[in-house]
C-alpha cells in the first residue's frame, strides 16, 4: 500500500479493448468517458485533495484516432480492496460491446515498464497483393523516412525524420486480398512511434492509399500486445 | 450505397471522427423488423452543437418511447467532411443505422436560429431530396421543421412539408401516428397526409395549404387557406402538465466533447417576465413548473444513469422559479457527497443573493453573468426589463465578495428610443462595477477583478412588443459600437460586441416572408453553409444573393412595419395577443413598465391555451 498525504490507496488495473467506431474517439475523449463509467460503477475511489477534487485514473499508452486496441490499460486508485472479477462486471455493464474489460487485477507494475507495443495491420487496396513486395522492401530498408511537424524553437516546421530505428519487427504477409503487416514498434515516451507514421511512410513510399482512392481503399491497425525491455509480456 | 461509418479511410482523413460513428451509450438501436415507421430528427448544426440541445434529448426520447417507431439523429457534417461526401458521392445518412436519410418517413429538422436556414438547405441537397416541397415525389420523406424559427418559417416555408408549431411532446406523436395509420390503410398520398394532419391535428401548419397575395406597396393582402377545413390561424399546441410529461430517464452519453456535456433538468417552461424584445419570453408563455418532487426524481435518476459531475437547471429565468430554495435544498442533500456541482444559468439581477452564490459555487469556481441589457434607468424601463443599477452593483458585491473575480455584463445596442446616452450609460455601468469593486475593503476582494460586457445587437422579432420596429441600419449599428469603445476609459473594461451584420441577416430571416424563399437557395447555391459559425457567414455572399432574386433586405429591416400591416406571421397563434403586444409597445414608448405574472396578470392570451400554472388569472 502506497501513501500519498496520509491517505492510502490500491491500484486497481484494467485491461480492456477499444473497437469499431470507438476507434475514432480520442484520448482525451476516452478519459472523459472513463470518468463518468468509473464514477457510476460505485467503487470506493480515492480523490485527488484540493479545491476540485477528481477520481485518479492513470493510462496506459495512449491511443491514436483510427487505431483499434486489445490492449488498452487503465489504473483507478480505491481505498479499499474489491473483487477483480465483480468489478469487471460492473464495468462492463456500462460501456457498449465496442469496448469491454477483459480482465482486472492488483499491481504495482508502473506503465514505464512498457517498451513496445504489438501492432497488426491490414491493407486492402484497390490493386491487390500488387503493392505487397513494394511494402515488404520499405520495411526492409535501413533508413524509413516520414514528414513530421516538429519545432524549432517556438516555430512548427516540418521534419524529416527517420522512424527506422523505432520499428522492432515488422512482417508482411497475405490474408486472401489483404495485406497484412504484423509489427512490434517502440513505446518508449521518449522515442515513442505512432502506427500511423507507418502508414504516412508506406502511403510515400509506396503509393498506396492516395487520396482518389480514399472511397474504395481502406486500412486498419489494430493494437494486440504490450512487451517490456526484455520482450516478456507487460502486465 | 455505402455508410459513412464504413468508410475508414475518408473518417481517418477528417477533423474529429467521432461526429460521425454514433455506439454511444444509450443511443437507441432498433430491430427493424419490429418497428413500422422512421423518424430522423435532423440537426442543421455540427454534432457538438446539435448533442447539446436539450428540445432534441427530449423528442428522441418521446418519439422512441413508442415501440413502433425508431427515431434516429442526423447531424450536419462539418465542412471538411461535407467536401468528402460530395467528391466521392456518399449520401447524408443516420448516426444509428448508418442508413441513407431517404429511406425514412419523416424528417424533422430543429430550427433553433434563422441563420441555420442555410445549412437545412445544405443537408436536403447532401441527402439529394429537392428542396421545393412541391418536387418532392411520392416515396421521398416528409420533411417538417419546429422549434422557435417555425414561428415564423415564411422565408423557408416553401422547402417544408410541414411546420410544427409549439411544444413537440405530444404533437410528433399525433403526426406519426397519422402517418402510420395512413400508411396501413392505404389511404396514405403526400397530398391527403398533408391535408389531413392541417385539418386534424391542433399545432400543425402546411404552408402550401395557404395562398398569400399581396399588396401593390408589397405588403401582404391575405392568407387564404385552399380547403375549408384548414384552420385560418395555426394555434401553438403546449404540454399542459409537465410532471407528467415524458423526461428521459438515460441521455446519450457523447464520447467526444459537447457544448454543455452535463445533465441539463427543465425546471419550468415560459417566462413570468415580459423583456418587450425578448421573444423567447413570448412564445413559450404560459409559465407551467414542475415541482421540486419531480425535479428531483429526474436529477437522481440521471445522475445514476450517466455519471455526469454537474447538473445544470435550465429555463429562461431560474431564479424565478416559484420553489427554487426547495428544489436547491433537496438537491443540495446528496449532490456534495457525490461529488456533483449545481449551476444556475439565466440568474435575474434583482433575485441574486448570497445563499444562492453559495449553493452555485459549492463545488465550482468561475465567473458570473449578469444581463442589465440597457445602459440607463429609461432605456431599461422602455424594454420592461425591471432591474435598476442597484440590483447589479447589489449583486456584483455579493459576488465580488463570494470570491468571484470576473463579471460579465451583458447589453444591447439599437434598441427603440435608443439615444448615445444611453450608450454612454453601459460604459458607465461597467466602471461602477469597477468602483464597487474598490469600495470593499482590501481584504474582501478577489484577486485579478475582470468585467467583460458584452454588446448583442438588437434584432426585431415575431411576437413580442416590438415586432413592428425599425432596426437600426448597420452602419448606424457599427457608429454606435465605435461610440461605446470611445466612452470606455477604463482598461479593466473588457469589450465584446456582436457583428452588426449578421444581426442585420438575423432581423431580414426573423421577419421575412415567403418571398425571400429564391433568396436563401441562392445564397445556398453560392456556398452558404453553417452560417451560424463565424468562418461560415459571409454578409457579401448574403447581398449577393438579395440582389439576384430581386429582393430588398431593408424593406424587413429598417422600413419598420406598419400597426396595422398582416405580419407574414399572423397566420399562427401562440396564445399571446396582438391586442397584449401593441398594448405593450405603446407602454414602452412611455417608458411604463409591466410586472411580472407572479405579481400581476396583465391578460396577454396565453393562459387560453390552458396548462397547469400558478399565475394566469
Amino acid at each position: 500500500m502506497v501513501q500519498v498525504k496520509n491517505l492510502p490507496y490500491l491500484t486497481l488495473r484494467f485491461k480492456f479493448y477499444k473497437k469499431g467506431a470507438l476507434q475514432y474517439i480520442s484520448h482525451l475523449d476516452l478519459v472523459r468517458t472513463m470518468h463518468k463509467i468509473i464514477v457510476r460503477a460505485g467503487f470506493p475511489l480515492w480523490y485527488t485533495e484540493g479545491f476540485n477534487p477528481k477520481p485518479k485514473l492513470i493510462f496506459g499508452a495512449p491511443l491514436s484516432i483510427g487505431c483499434e486496441s486489445e490492449c488498452e490499460f487503465l489504473d483507478v486508485r480505491i481505498t479499499e480492496r474489491i473483487d477483480a472479477e465483480s468489478a469487471v462486471t460492473a464495468l462492463n455493464r456500462l460501456m457498449t460491446d465496442e469496448m469491454q474489460v477483459t480482465e482486472a487485477y492488483y499491481t504495482e507494475t508502473k506503465f514505464q515498464d512498457m517498451a513496445y507495443l504489438g501492432y497488426d495491420f491490414r491493407l486492402t487496396l484497390a490493386d491487390g497483393l500488387d503493392s505487397m513486395e513494394r511494402i515488404a522492401a520499405c520495411l526492409a530498408r535501413e533508413e524509413i523516412l516520414i514528414e513530421k511537424q516538429g519545432k524549432s524553437g517556438k516555430q512548427k516546421v516540418m521534419k524529416t525524420v527517420n522512424i527506422r530505428p523505432q520499428i522492432r519487427s515488422a512482417e508482411v504477409f497475405a490474408d486472401g486480398e489483404t495485406i497484412c503487416i504484423r509489427a512490434v514498434l517502440s513505446s518508449d515516451p521518449s522515442d515513442f512511434l505512432n502506427p500511423e507514421h507507418l502508414v504516412s511512410a508506406l502511403k510515400r513510399e509506396c503509393g498506396i492509399l492516395r487520396e482518389e482512392n480514399l472511397a474504395r481503399e481502406c486500412y486498419s491497425i489494430l493494437r494486440t500486445h504490450a512487451y517490456q525491455r526484455d520482450m516478456t509480456p507487460f502486465r | 450505397m455505402t455508410s459513412i461509418k464504413q468508410l475508414s479511410s475518408i473518417l481517418k482523413s477528417v477533423q474529429k471522427p467521432g461526429r460521425y460513428i454514433g455506439g454511444e451509450m444509450h443511443s437507441i438501436i432498433k430491430n427493424k423488423e419490429d418497428i413500422t415507421h422512421r423518424f430522423a430528427l435532423c440537426f442543421p448544426d455540427v454534432y457538438e452543437i446539435g448533442m447539446s440541445n436539450l428540445g432534441s434529448r427530449l423528442l428522441y426520447h418521446t418519439l422512441n418511447s413508442d415501440p413502433h417507431i425508431w427515431c434516429e439523429r442526423v447531424y450536419a457534417p462539418a465542412e471538411d467532411m461535407k467536401a468528402r461526401m460530395e467528391e466521392h458521392g456518399i449520401p447524408l445518412t443516420a448516426i444509428e443505422s448508418g442508413e441513407d436519410v431517404r429511406v425514412f418517413d419523416i424528417l424533422g429538422f430543429s430550427l433553433h436560429y434563422e441563420l441555420c436556414y442555410t445549412t437545412v438547405l445544405s443537408m436536403l441537397k447532401l441527402a439529394g431530396i429537392p428542396l421545393l416541397s412541391k418536387d418532392r415525389t411520392e416515396d421521398m420523406p416528409i420533411i417538417l421543421g419546429g422549434g422557435p424559427c417555425a414561428y415564423n418559417s415564411e422565408p423557408i416555408a416553401d422547402y417544408f412539408d410541414l411546420m410544427n408549431i409549439g411544444e413537440g411532446e405530444e404533437l410528433l406523436l399525433d403526426i406519426s401516428h397519422l402517418y402510420m395509420q395512413m400508411k396501413a390503410d392505404g389511404s396514405y398520398s403526400r397530398a391527403a397526409f398533408l391535408h389531413r394532419a392541417a385539418a386534424e391535428i391542433e399545432g400543425v401548419y402546411v404552408p402550401s395549404l395557404y395562398d398569400v397575395t399581396y399588396n401593390e406597396d408589397g405588403t401582404i393582402a391575405a392568407y387564404t387557406p385552399k380547403y375549408a377545413d384548414v384552420p385560418k390561424q395555426v394555434k401553438k399546441r403546449i404540454v399542459k402538465d409537465l410532471d407528467k410529461a415524458p423526461y428521459p430517464d438515460k441521455l446519450v452519453m457523447p464520447y467526444i466533447e459537447t457544448v454543455h456535456d452535463r445533465i441539463t433538468l427543465e425546471i419550468y417552461r415560459g417566462c413570468i417576465r415580459g423583456c418587450r424584445f425578448c421573444q423567447a419570453g413570448m412564445i413559450y408563455r404560459p409559465i407551467r413548473e414542475k415541482t421540486p418532487e419531480t425535479l428531483c426524481k429526474q436529477a437522481k435518476c440521471l445522475y445514476e444513469n450517466t455519471g455526469y459531475d454537474e447538473i445544470s437547471l435550465i429555463s429562461l429565468s431560474t431564479s424565478d422559479y416559484s420553489r427554487l430554495r426547495e428544489l436547491t435544498d433537496q438537491l443540495l442533500d446528496w449532490t456534495d457527497d457525490a461529488h456533483v456541482s449545481l449551476s444556475l444559468p439565466s440568474l435575474r439581477l434583482d433575485s441574486f443573493s448570497e445563499e444562492l452564490m453559495e449553493k452555485v459555487s459549492s463545488v465550482r469556481a468561475g465567473g458570473l453573468t449578469f444581463a442589465p441589457e440597457a445602459g440607463t434607468q429609461r432605456l431599461r424601463d422602455v424594454i420592461n426589463k425591471n432591474v435598476s443599477e442597484e440590483d447589479l452593483l447589489r449583486s456584483v458585491r455579493i459576488a465580488f465578495r463570494g470570491g468571484k473575480s470576473s463579471v460579465k455584463l451583458y447589453f444591447m445596442n439599437g434598441l427603440p428610443t435608443e439615444t448615445y446616452e444611453d450608450i454612454e450609460g453601459i460604459a458607465q455601468t461597467a466602471k461602477r462595477v469597477i468602483d464597487a469593486y474598490y469600495e470593499l475593503p482590501r481584504e474582501e476582494r478577489p484577486a485579478g477583478l475582470g468585467v467583460t460586457i458584452s454588446v448583442a445587437c438588437f434584432v426585431p422579432k415575431p411576437f413580442t412588443a416590438f415586432q413592428w420596429e425599425k432596426q437600426d441600419s448597420f452602419d448606424e449599428l457599427i457608429k454606435k459600437q465605435s461610440y461605446l469603445r470611445g466612452c470606455i476609459t477604463d482598461r479593466r473594461i473588457k469589450y465584446n460586441y456582436h457583428e452588426a451584420k449578421v444581426s442585420f441577416i438575423e432581423a431580414v430571416l426573423a421577419r421575412g416572408d415567403r418571398r425571400l424563399a429564391p433568396a436563401i437557395a441562392a445564397v445556398v447555391e453560392d456556398g452558404a453553409y453553417l452560417d451560424a459559425w463565424e468562418e461560415g457567414f459571409d454578409f457579401d455572399r448574403w447581398m449577393r444573393a438579395f440582389e439576384k432574386a430581386g429582393v430588398d433586405p431593408a424593406y424587413y429591416t429598417t422600413r419598420g412595419f406598419g400597426l396595422d400591416e398582416i405580419l407574414p406571421w399572423d397566420v399562427i397563434d401562440c396564445g399571446v395577443t396582438k391586442k397584449f403586444l401593441l398594448r405593450e409597445r405603446e407602454k414602452a414608448y412611455k417608458g411604463e413598465t409591466t410586472p411580472a405574472c407572479s405579481e400581476h396578470c396583465s391578460g396577454c392570451g396565453a393562459s387560453a391555451l390552458g396548462g397547469k400554472n400558478r399565475w394566469c388569472k
